[in-house]
């Protein structure tokens, strides 16, 4: 009897979490895997069983294509920026020192701020007509005429990278300050009493010891990017043209722009299964890196 | 590996089994409605009158008393709805609690309030371009027999043709009231033009010439004209109206087809486009923001906006430019085809919603803001409401209000308006439009490629 009840506890016990794990994530999935097969609208669900037609308009939806390769340009840049930026920032404020909590505590005002607050300052910044920026690009003679970030069509998607960048550098500082903060102070004791450089010390002690944790890092924020949708929605509504359109935008443009709540939910699933082989292939990346520094 | 595969099959396999057990709903609409042009037959009641139709839109207490109800109105309206929840909780007793959304977001809110089965919403006001997809998402409740049991107070005639239809029936049948007027007119900075001894243009040769004289001779400090180009369908779509109509094109043909590729309507971008290399920077980032930030501070000498700008413009606390403007209906279109026209850019209903869970009250608010004399008293305060009534525009504290200017500008405008079309597929099919109007503003796709773009588009939607 004991021996039941101990074997079947633990189970009992995660019982109610895998449950609400399976409503909440493994319904929902299922849910729009079905109405990816239909004709659905957002007032028609399950509208006529169309098996892959949806599927086979996404392979040839251009603008769907061209979505994809701005969404994976926009998280591998602003990525792999913030990564150094915040890796820069902590190891430079990891040391305790006059006014540091002040400054860690300013620099993550950014990840504490309502993504559609941010979007409205980055929209006044880059205001042609009234905003900081032009002010002073044409104050200082750096331009002739106010320069529309978001409207022109090869500067409004670094214009969102910017904001972005602005935004989620905080994010990776925090976790990098850990990162840092976690190392091991004996290997640093033993390199100062053989003399070791600075320059050294980073190099042959710190970067090999952080560089996991840090690949974790960019691989998180890096599946977080791919998901990007306030900022487009609130700068350029995808614009101009189709310049800034990124795919979850595009998704919901289908879905609840146009009602077309079938094709959108085979939009998303096949963006899901990207982000599987993405997250898949950098997980693997990230063991052979891993190897190599070991 | 084998075990995910497994998995992932099961998935597939319930998910296919899911879509193929529901029932299938009924067809969508084969073609759009008519979009410039009125229905010629006024709506024909579903059922013959049981009472003698209400003399009276005075507010039933008794069915309101105590009550909540929801209005789901848009931001920029968030003014005008407040007044009405005032006047109406005054009168009725009951408690009206306001849902404000942006502009863009009212129809999908609406949609998602009923089909989720959330049924926050009692009130409804739409964007009459989704009325279409809100009949066919049931999302409006008929009002044939409300028209019927309220046509002795309701004066259904003293509203402008140009709305009447437009903002209110599908098929035979009436979903909502009309609400807010919206036309486009031009507005023009006086002190701008007279610098340069330019008048207010009547074509739209004319205005470019303007645009360009001022953006040249002002070198940055100031722009001839703004140009909403920001890629919002409402936004961009309503700017091209403005040229398409003038220029004799328009979205479709009497037979329902498109012809989105026309001359006329390939011109017209031409000409747009044209005219934003001088419009304020830059046209298509430039949405009703950006276009009253510049015409507010003085820097622009044109813009084509609203009928409500004139009292917004006099606003000391708002703007610069106080009693300094002037306005003149929208430039007429070349050659033999071309005309004055008014697109009917934005304009709202209001609407019963059928998720309502207080629908008695909810009809009492309905009937209140129908009331011709509820509508006099929105028209004459600022909240972004124009007239939908014969009457309100000839009510001298209407005119007094907006300045005699104004009135005879809208009075002119109702002659020529064109309309959006309200079909359910519109919101389909003004997706591609919006894209390729942006991209031909861009210069990534040029006039003509990306009009033959959305005439393929089209085609294919329609098919």
């Amino acid at each position: 009897m004991n021996a039941t009840i101990e074997k079947y506890t633990p189970k009992l016990m995660v019982l109610p979490t895998f449950v609400i794990l399976l409503i909440i994530s493994l319904v929902p999935l299922i849910y729009v895997l079905g109405i990816s097969f239909t004709d659905s609208t957002i007032s028609k669900p399950f509208n006529d069983f169309i098996w892959f037609e949806n599927y086979k308009k996404a392979l040839t939806d251009e603008v769907f294509g061209d979505s994809l390769v701005n969404t994976l340009i926009f998280a591998f840049v602003v990525t792999t920026i913030q990564t150094f930026l915040g890796f820069v920032l902590a190891f430079a404020m990891q040391r305790e020192r006059k006014l540091s909590g002040v400054l860690r505590t300013l620099a993550l005002l950014p990840l504490f701020t309502p993504p559609v607050a941010i979007a409205m300052i980055w929209r006044l910044i880059y205001d042609p007509n009234q905003g900081m920026l032009n002010y002073y690009l044409v104050k200082w003679g750096l331009t002739n005429a106010p320069i529309a970030f978001l409207g022109d069509k090869t500067l409004a998607f670094p214009s969102i990278m910017l904001a972005d960048i602005w935004q989620w550098t905080p994010f990776c500082f925090l976790l990098c300050l850990a990162a840092l903060q976690s190392l091991p102070r004996d290997p640093y004791e033993a390199a100062m009493v053989d003399g070791a450089s600075a320059w050294y010390v980073f190099k042959r002690l710190t970067l090999p010891m952080v560089a996991p944790q840090v690949i974790v890092i960019f691989l998180f924020r890096f599946l977080i990017a791919l998901k990007v949708f306030d900022l487009i929605y609130m700068l350029t509504f995808g614009g101009p043209g189709n310049t800034t359109q990124v795919a979850s935008f595009y998704i919901y443009r289908v879905s609840f722009k146009q009602f077309q709540t079938g094709y959108g939910g085979a939009l998303s699933i096949l963006v899901l299964i990207l982000i599987s082989v993405l997250a898949t292939l950098l997980t693997k990346g990230r063991e052979l890196l891993l190897k190599r520094v070991e | 590996m084998k075990k995910l595969t497994l998995v992932l099959s099961v998935f597939v396999v319930l998910a296919m089994l899911l879509a193929a057990c529901q029932p299938a709903a009924t067809p969508a609409p084969e073609k759009p409605a008519e979009p410039t042009k009125a229905p010629e037959k006024p709506a024909e009641p579903t059922k013959a009158p049981e009472k003698p139709p209400e003399v009276s839109a005075a507010v039933n207490k008794e069915v309101c008393s105590g009550k909540t109800i929801k209005f789901l109105t848009i931001q920029p309206h968030n003014v005008a709805a407040q007044n009405l929840q005032t006047w109406f909780q005054e009168v009725s007793g009951a408690t009206v609690e306001l849902i404000v959304v942006p502009y863009d977001n009212v129809i999908e809110k609406a949609v998602l309030d009923v089909t989720s089965g959330a049924n926050e919403v009692d009130v409804v006001e739409y964007w009459y371009p989704g009325l279409g997809t809100l009949v066919e998402s049931n999302v409006l409740e008929n009002l044939d027999q409300w028209y019927v049991d309220n046509a002795g107070w309701l004066k259904a005639d003293d509203f402008f043709p140009t709305y009447f239809d437009t903002f209110t029936k599908i098929g035979n049948s009436r979903y909502g009231i009309p609400y807010d007027g919206d036309m486009h007119i031009l507005w023009y900075y006086k002190p701008l033009l007279e610098k340069y001894n330019l008048k207010p243009p009547a074509t739209w040769d004319e205005y470019l010439n303007v645009c360009k004289t001022i953006t040249e001779g002002e070198k940055g400090a100031a722009y001839g004209c703004a140009i909403m180009g920001a890629k919002i369908p409402l936004i961009l779509i309503g700017t091209y109206l403005n040229r398409l109509g003038s220029y004799g094109g328009s979205f479709f043909d009497a037979n329902g087809k498109p012809v989105i590729n026309s001359p006329e309507a390939v011109a017209a971008l031409e000409g747009l486009v044209e005219q934003s290399k001088y419009a304020l920077p830059t046209a298509s980032a430039v949405a009703f923001d950006e276009a009253l930030g510049g015409w507010f501070t003085g820097k622009v000498g044109m813009v084509e906006f609203w009928t409500d700008l004139g009292s917004m413009t006099d606003d000391p606390t708002a703007s610069k430019i106080v009693g300094q403007w002037g306005v003149v209906p929208l430039p007429k279109g070349p050659g033999d085809k071309g005309k004055v026209v008014a697109s009917v850019n934005a304009g709202f209903g209001v609407g019963v919603s059928t998720g309502s869970k207080n629908k008695a009250c909810a009809f009492e608010f309905l009937k209140f803001t129908a009331d011709p004399e509820t509508a006099k008293r929105y028209n004459t305060v600022v909240g972004g409401i124009d007239p939908v009534r014969k009457s309100t525009l000839e009510d001298p504290k209407y005119i007094e209000f907006v300045g005699k200017e104004v009135a005879d500008a809208i009075r002119e405008a109702h002659k020529n308006a064109v309309a959006w079309p309200t079909s359910a597929l519109w919101f389909k099919l003004q997706e591609p439009l919006n894209d390729n109007l942006s991209l031909a503003l861009t210069g990534q796709k040029t006039p003509k490629q990306a009009l033959d773009d959305t005439q393929k588009a089209w085609e294919d939607l329609l098919k």
